[in-house]
């Protein structure tokens, strides 16, 4: 079940009391998709991880649906991660020894075994979907976009409602980048998943349903539409 | 619980012992991983850093095969010295000291020692207990081989009667050891002396060789065995028979022409009847007896400090080895740092990741042990050629039981100690590992 974001004085430090983001109100709907841009140092990211619920010590309120993620300890964060989120980093972050089924299914060796065949079986039509044979040989030996791809393929396995994508077509060529695009918006609209997507891609943030702008850790004026 | 303990056989003992001192590492192996199944990526690890590992894997090998192998080492020498002195039930000598007398009987290390006369040995060989009385005369040479006069029922005794060709019927005959440089039928001449100090052509003497006992594991492998009568006759001393009776070779020596002897060595007809012996035998200034299995298993309990000295410093040293292992494996897992915060990113559970790692040292430590089961294996069987080639002692050195708890003791030791680097990169924030 897709759930919504409301989020509400949502403050990150550093450990020395640096205020890193302030994002005082957002809301999201289920299945809607939200682009974050800004310059670099912005705390785009910092502010994806906290939607995640990766860090600690922050303040405020971060809902997803029922389940505010800061009230959470850090075991059953883990836990709604595992159920409902999955995330893709710019830099595919892949197990490079394993093949793209392998990483594409790394939920199974954690989950239960009741869970582990259907997370493989998922695992393998997203990668036939995302257009990717599953063949033994290592990750290693794919290109960036089709890495990319099966982060993706990992991340939609466990049947996330909730895609968290930090620049995800950063480290692609403009042609890779924009299949990317492709496949992650109509995954998407396809699927009813809420896609939150940090970028610095003019392409990707066109094709999101809003964009949340920050400026050194600040909502931007004006930035949400 | 003792009793139940007491009523099992030697095997199940060392088998339950084995198990008791692994059961530490198989419940954290069974709770760590329960619920998971973490294989694949534990094998992407292995492989990513295989080198590294190899190495790892390498020095843990080397540190247990030394300490395994040096272990059985030196029970396959107590072994082996106690196997050579079987034969040795009990030694009568002049008085003097029981090592260097035991030296010079059960491993042919000849030394200068006074002779017993015609009158102890009849006393020793008429007692009504002794089965065999063997006066055993030593000093000569050929080669490095060690000439000893002796009687042909000790030669019966100490082959067990496996004799190839026969025994001797003359003086000019001879008996060799199965590792003796020489081949029946050969002739030689013995040197007056051993080592570098013999005196070659002190002795007019040709004796041919007739047989050849059977393989004893022994320093009497490689030693030349004739009629005690040929010692005294090539010294020029009487027959130990009376004159009239001087072709006769073997016992009953007459005690008016008995030269002496430096050695007897004695098996009685029972085994309480050695004790007997040794009490009758052992008289002030006359006669020294003494079980060379007494004076050995003195030596051993005295020699056993330095054993569970040398014990202790190789399980030390391999707990260092190990101890340097893990602290490589410190420094080694903050390079997948960023791969564990990923799994942690996207929903594993924080037991999953320390169950990875866990594994990771774990598997590496398990398979230097084994590995280094099979080196020990090798290092005792290398030394124990060595060792026998240098001394004639057959030294059988196996890896037994003894070891086997060593090491599973030091598995189960270093798998607990493996949580340690385990726990470490789970103190990590996911964020910090994620940004690298």
């Amino acid at each position: 079940m897709t759930l919504p974001l409301h989020v509400r004085d949502c403050v990150v430090r550093n450990r020395g009391g640096r205020v890193l983001v302030n994002v005082p109100h957002l809301d999201l709907l289920p299945g809607a998709s939200l682009g974050i841009r800004g310059p670099s140092g912005a705390g785009k990211s910092t502010f994806l991880y906290a939607l995640a619920g990766l860090l600690e010590g922050m303040d405020g309120e971060v809902h997803w649906g029922d389940t505010d993620l800061l009230t959470m300890s850090s075991a059953r964060r883990a836990s709604f991660r595992a159920a409902n989120i999955g995330m893709i980093f710019q830099d595919f972050l892949l197990f490079e020894e394993l093949d793209a089924a392998a990483n594409a299914s790394l939920a199974a060796m954690y989950l239960p075994k009741a869970r582990r065949t259907g997370v493989k079986t998922r695992a393998m039509a997203q990668l036939a979907h995302l257009g990717l044979d599953a063949s033994a040989r290592s990750v290693a030996s794919y290109s960036g976009g089709e890495r990319q791809r099966v982060a993706i393929a990992r991340a939609l396995a466990n049947e996330a409602t909730i895609l968290l994508a930090d620049e995800p077509t950063a480290s692609l060529d403009r042609a890779a980048a924009d299949a990317l695009i492709e496949d992650l918006v109509n995954r998407v609209r396809d699927h009813g998943t809420t896609l939150i997507a940090v970028s610095h891609d003019a392409r990707l943030l066109d094709r999101m349903d809003r964009v949340l702008g920050l400026e050194d850790g600040q909502v931007a004026a004006g930035a949400l539409p | 619980m003792m009793d139940l303990w007491d009523s099992l056989s030697a095997l199940m003992q060392d088998i339950v012992l084995t198990v008791a001192l692994l059961l530490p590492a198989l419940i954290l192996w069974r709770l760590v991983l329960r619920g998971f199944a973490p294989r694949p990526l534990i094998g992407a690890l292995l492989w990513r850093f295989r080198w590294a590992n190899a190495l790892f894997v390498l020095l843990i090998a080397v540190s247990v095969g030394m300490g395994l192998g040096l272990l059985a080492q030196e029970r396959g020498l107590r072994e082996g010295t106690a196997r050579a002195a079987d034969k040795f039930d009990l030694v009568v000598t002049a008085p003097g000291s029981e090592i260097t007398m035991m030296l010079a009987t059960v491993y042919l290390q000849p030394s200068d020692v006074p002779l017993l006369d015609g009158a102890t040995y009849q006393a020793i060989a008429a007692h009504k207990n002794v089965s065999i009385a063997a006066p055993l005369a030593f000093g000569d040479s050929f080669g490095a081989s060690s000439v000893v006069g002796t009687t042909a029922e000790f030669v019966q005794h100490l082959s067990d009667g496996k004799i190839e060709g026969r025994l001797w019927e003359s003086t000019a005959e001879a008996v060799i050891g199965a590792r003796t440089p020489l081949q029946i039928g050969d002739a030689f001449e013995p040197a007056h002396g051993v080592g570098d100090a013999a005196e070659h052509d002190a002795h007019d003497a040709d004796l041919t060789v007739v047989g050849r006992i059977g393989y004893t594991g022994t320093p009497w492998d490689r030693a030349v065995l004739v009629p005690i009568e040929t010692i005294w006759e090539v010294h020029g001393l009487a027959s130990g028979h009376a004159p009239g009776r001087s072709d006769q070779i073997g016992p009953p020596f007459d005690p008016d022409y008995f030269p002496g002897t430096p050695a007897i060595v004695v098996r009685a007809d029972a085994m309480w009847a050695n004790y007997a012996l040794r009490s009758e035998f052992t008289r002030d200034a006359q006669t020294m007896a003494f079980f060379p299995g007494a004076v050995l298993s003195n030596l051993h309990r005295l020699m056993g400090d330095i054993r569970q000295a040398m014990s202790l410093m190789s399980l030390v040293t391999q707990c260092l080895v190990a101890a340097s292992v893990l602290l490589g494996l410190f420094i080694l897992s903050r390079l997948f740092m960023r791969q564990m915060a990923l799994l942690r990113a996207l929903g594993a559970p924080a037991r999953f990741v320390f169950a990875v790692l866990w594994s990771y040292c774990t598997t590496l430590l398990v398979a230097g042990s084994v590995l280094g089961l099979g080196l020990g294996w090798i290092t005792a069987m290398v030394l124990s050629r060595i060792i026998s080639a240098r001394t004639d002692i057959l030294i059988s050195a196996r890896l037994s039981w003894t070891e086997f708890h060593y090491l599973a003791g030091f598995v189960s030791l270093m798998t607990l100690l493996s949580l340690l680097p385990a726990l470490a990169v789970l103190r990590k924030p996911i964020v910090d590992g994620l940004r690298g």
